[in-house]
């Protein structure tokens, strides 16, 4: 049975093909109805929540108006130019219409089309060390040494590890805003064949898991004196525009699924990787918390201690690091060099 | 009774596929109450949801008044599900509905009741599938964990039904029994009938605050058989009820001030614990709800003391399981730094108040026994006497002055002077650090060190304490002593400058004691803090530290004390100053560049026949 034909502005798989909002901004204020309703419910959203707007009648007025204008569709790229912008647009909408105390929000970002062979396809042109030639290579050395045969991932990665190493005082250590600043323009700028052959390397013994552990300066960038609950640290992160877009794209795309062979959405490791890997150099920072060889455990610098009545939602999203079978498998996909054959 | 109703899950989930007939029943809310008598009333929000925050007027499903049941209203066409799935860009579309509860019949369209649990509907875009292309996981339970909460203290009801309605109107010629397994000895019931469990008396958290069981699903169809077995989790939710109280009874610290009288000082704590869980977040109202009072009418006692509470997550062992509840520490801290003269002693009360608890226990009250004691400031029955080598160069350090127990003194600001001597030699100063507590000697203008007139200099030094003006003298005696040596010529500022254990001895530079630089010779291995270095004293250059003195002027010790490029390997020390660790010899030209490298050319040896003089 053939499906109704598509309209307008939909690509083949039946969904519409996204604006960025720098742009759906644009063109918003080009016309002066949609740009006057913008304008609207952007009051409208200010410090209220969803339901008291909605009552309001020209809020939701302005509600629909736009719901046909490119803004709803809106979502924005990594990377891109302007993404604290597109972002600001993004939220500035969808902050009072999602609610803001759903426990997965949707990811503003773009989907991600390519997959882990793609990465494995240009790191062999690179690489000349055929990592299943030697069953004794340290994988993760390895990983470092491509790194600084690229000026490119060389020069970004003694860039953090330099500003995440500097002791600042006594009793500071490092300065961990510009550790985390210093690591986001290394995940932001180094292509991902370089950056997630040092992230998730797999490792035969401690000293390679230990390396791997140590790649985002954990001392500086990951650990600190005492450890927050998840919900308050899930709360601070969601206060920042991009901190909360990088979380919801990881549970966009990490998020365990019953519905698919390797457990990742649409099976798409690719797609988990980048999002897990964009969460790097924010509050919720997520890191390996041991140099164990056999079992990969990943967790934000959070414990559920201190939950009281939300202990199970609590451990619910500490789960989706803990026990991510999506996230681990992707991992292990990734060192072990395969991907998910899908037929085209 | 306030109304109490509850929905003891917070998410519900189910699949409507294509051309579902009108009628078809979908899933099963329950709800709990908080008093007897109550009456539950279940409404839907007439707004869908639909994932990535459009919305559409719901046309599709209703739910049951009375029994909770949500049910397709109108049958869902193709339309209707593309019109659904615009926006949706995952391949699967999820619409969002809200169901909401009340003690009373709703009687408006209300949408904005606190007690409100989330139903995610999956559309799946196909018609309903045959029953015999279900597994058994499918035709059992949905995909959501069956974990559930309970408030504790409150009355039993039922909480699930374990059927799916979906399954059982669309598969009825399939026989698909429950079973609850590891339920003996706990609270719950599971009635065969209706497929409901029910929870059949009042919980308490402090007793149990978790309940593992199994559900077990068999499904019969002619002579085949098929079982799945599902985690079915029960959390106990906790109120306020159980009082504050002491462990050991201990509710009396002592607290001193003596040496250590500067503001922000933890002087005593004192611990109350409570079996009720308190949550770290948000933080600040849950500190709101531990309250820790002094109890005074002496305005200087308010605001020179103050109360610091810190409360953290413990485990209590009932009877056998473990359960959380809370450790409060009430600390007593100094607001304001004392004064040396302050002399008192008295008993301070804090009155620790759980505020929601409902009892007449409800408040402990803690004794601080509080002494000040007064300090003197005084120098040590004895004067001072140095020794300086009359080759000793500016920026030598002499000695160190400190009035007793000065170390000890946190908050106390004393300052040391010299007052000057009658004689017109005056060879010597005295500087001291940020954290004011001793004074350190050095010499301020060598040139008189080598004047033959001055061999012994009497000073007085007076030491002050900033806040109460108090003070206290003592005699100095500065003994000159060696001969003059002759000066090198072309000897550096530096002795940091030399990288050479020879041309270091030779030459003195800024900061020496005897006049000359004092070589250190390290242990060679590696990068390490015991590199070789050139410097004008052991004792004080290189340690770690930019002293005072030291970073009154670059050249006296750079590897304390610089901030500029270090080439070769090291690691840099606190505040990025100084070299922490070098690799080889470290030598530096002040205000300019460091260098730590290995001494491969070895110094020609001098042997028997360079010796001999032709």
């Amino acid at each position: 049975l053939a499906g109704p034909p598509s309209p307008p502005g939909q690509d083949p798989h039946g969904w519409r093909v996204p604006v960025d909002c720098v742009r759906a901004n644009e063109l918003c204020a080009a016309e002066p109805s949609c740009s006057s309703r913008y304008r609207t419910l952007r009051q409208c959203l200010a410090g209220r929540d969803r339901n008291t707007m909605l009552a309001n009648k020209e809020c939701q007025a302005a509600l629909e108006v736009l719901q046909e204008s490119p803004l709803y569709d809106c979502r924005c790229k990594r990377g891109m130019k302007k993404e604290l912008q597109c972002l600001q647009i993004y939220w500035s909408i969808h902050l009072g219409l999602t609610e803001g105390e759903e426990f997965y929000e949707a990811s503003p970002y773009e989907p991600v089309t390519s997959r882990l062979s793609d990465i494995f396809r240009l790191a062999s042109i690179f690489s000349g060390m055929d990592p299943a030639a030697n069953s004794k290579s340290n994988h993760c050395l390895d990983a470092a040494k491509a790194c600084n045969l690229n000026d490119n991932c060389k020069r970004l990665r003694s860039g953090y590890i330099s500003t995440c190493s500097k002791e600042i005082s006594a009793t500071e250590h490092c300065s961990r805003r510009k550790c985390h600043k210093a690591l986001r323009q290394f995940f932001d700028r180094v292509p991902s064949e370089y950056t997630y052959r040092l992230l998730f390397c797999s490792c035969k013994d401690q000293a390679c898991a230990e390396r791997r552990r140590q790649t985002i300066v954990p001392s500086c960038s990951y650990e600190d004196k005492e450890k927050p609950n998840c919900l308050d640290l899930r709360n601070t992160c969601r206060t920042d525009h991009l901190c909360r877009s990088r979380l919801a794209d990881f549970h966009t795309n990490c998020q365990a699924s019953l519905q698919s062979l390797t457990s990742c959405p649409g099976d798409n490791y690719q797609a988990c990787l980048g999002s897990y890997a964009g969460l790097i150099g924010f509050d919720m920072t997520p890191n390996y918390v041991d140099a164990s060889t056999t079992s990969i455990t990943i967790s934000p610098w959070c414990s559920c201690k201190g939950s009281g009545n939300m202990e199970e939602e609590c451990e619910k999203f500490l789960r989706d690091f803990t026990e991510n079978p999506c996230l681990r498998n992707a991992i292990q996909a990734f060192g072990n060099g395969t991907d998910v054959n899908l037929s085209p | 009774a306030a109304f109490g109703l509850y929905f003891p899950r917070k998410e519900y989930s189910e699949n409507v596929y294509i051309d579902q007939p009108a009628g078809t029943p979908l899933l099963r809310i329950h709800a709990l109450r908080d008093s007897h008598g109550e009456v539950a009333h279940f409404h839907l929000c007439q707004n869908l949801i639909i994932s990535r925050a459009r919305s559409h007027e719901n046309n599709w499903f209703q739910i049951r008044e009375k029994t909770g049941l949500l049910y397709l209203s109108k049958s869902l066409d193709r339309e209707d599900f593309n019109m659904l799935s615009v926006g949706n860009w995952m391949p699967l579309s999820k619409v969002m509905l809200y169901v909401f509860l009340s003690s009373h019949p709703f009687q408006e369209k209300e949408c904005d009741s606190a007690t409100r649990t989330t139903v995610f509907l999956s559309l799946i875009n196909a018609t309903a599938p045959a029953c015999s292309s279900l597994t058994a996981r499918q035709l059992c339970f949905t995909e959501m964990d069956l974990s559930f909460h309970i408030k504790e203290n409150k009355p039993p009801g039922t909480f699930h039904q374990l059927q799916l309605p979906s399954v059982h109107h669309l598969c009825q010629n399939l026989s698909i029994s429950y079973k609850l397994l590891a339920a003996e000895g706990m609270p719950f019931r599971y009635n065969e009938n209706t497929t409901g469990v029910s929870v059949t008396q009042r919980l308490d958290r402090e007793e149990r605050e978790r309940y593992e069981l199994i559900a077990k699903c068999t499904v019969r169809e002619g002579f085949r058989e098929m079982q799945v077995e599902v985690p079915f989790l029960v959390n106990v939710l906790d109120e306020d009820d159980s009082p504050p109280f002491l462990p050991n009874g201990t509710d009396t610290a002592d607290a001193v001030v003596e040496f250590n009288r500067k503001e922000g000082t933890v002087l005593a704590m004192l611990t109350v614990y409570d079996a009720d869980t308190t949550p770290i977040y948000p933080l600040e109202s849950s500190r709101k709800k531990y309250t820790g009072t002094i109890i005074t009418d002496d305005p200087w006692i308010s605001e020179t003391f103050r109360v610091e509470h810190i409360f953290d997550e413990i485990h209590f062992s009932p009877n056998g399981s473990q359960v959380r509840g809370t450790q409060h520490e009430y600390k007593l801290v100094l607001n304001k730094s004392i004064s040396v003269t302050e002399h008192r002693s008295f008993q301070l009360d804090v009155l620790v108040n759980d505020t929601e608890f409902h009892g007449p226990e409800r408040s402990v009250m803690l004794h601080f026994n509080v002494s000040i004691l007064p300090v003197s400031i005084q120098f040590p029955n004895m004067t001072y006497q140095f020794t300086v080598n009359r080759n000793a160069e500016r920026f030598a350090q002499i000695g160190k002055i400190c009035i007793e127990n000065c170390m000890k003194f946190r908050g106390v600001n004393i300052t040391y002077k010299l007052l000057s001597p009658n004689v017109s030699c005056y060879p010597v100063s005295i500087l001291q650090g940020r954290e004011d507590k001793w004074g350190s000697l050095y010499v301020n203008d060598s040139s008189m060190l080598r004047r033959p007139e001055c061999k012994e200099i009497q000073y007085t030094i007076q030491a002050t304490d900033k806040q109460s003006r108090k003070h206290t003298k003592t005699l100095l005696t500065i003994v000159l002593e060696g001969t003059l040596l002759k000066k090198e010529e072309d000897c550096p500022d530096s002795c940091a400058v030399s990288k050479h254990h020879a041309e270091c001895e030779e030459c003195g530079g800024l900061g020496v004691l005897t006049g000359r630089c004092q070589w250190r010779q390290g242990s060679g291995k590696g990068i390490t803090t015991n590199y070789s270095t050139c410097t004008p004293s052991i004792k004080t250059c290189p340690d770690g530290t930019c002293d005072v003195i030291e970073s009154k002027d670059a050249a006296v010790c750079p590897q304390d004390c610089t901030s500029g490029n270090i080439i070769g390997g090291h690691g840099k020390g606190i505040g990025n100053l100084g070299i922490k660790s070098g690799h080889g010899i470290c030598y530096c030209f002040p205000r300019q560049n460091c260098y730590c490298e290995k001494d491969d050319i070895k110094e020609q040896l001098c042997d028997d026949v360079c010796k001999t003089v032709i």
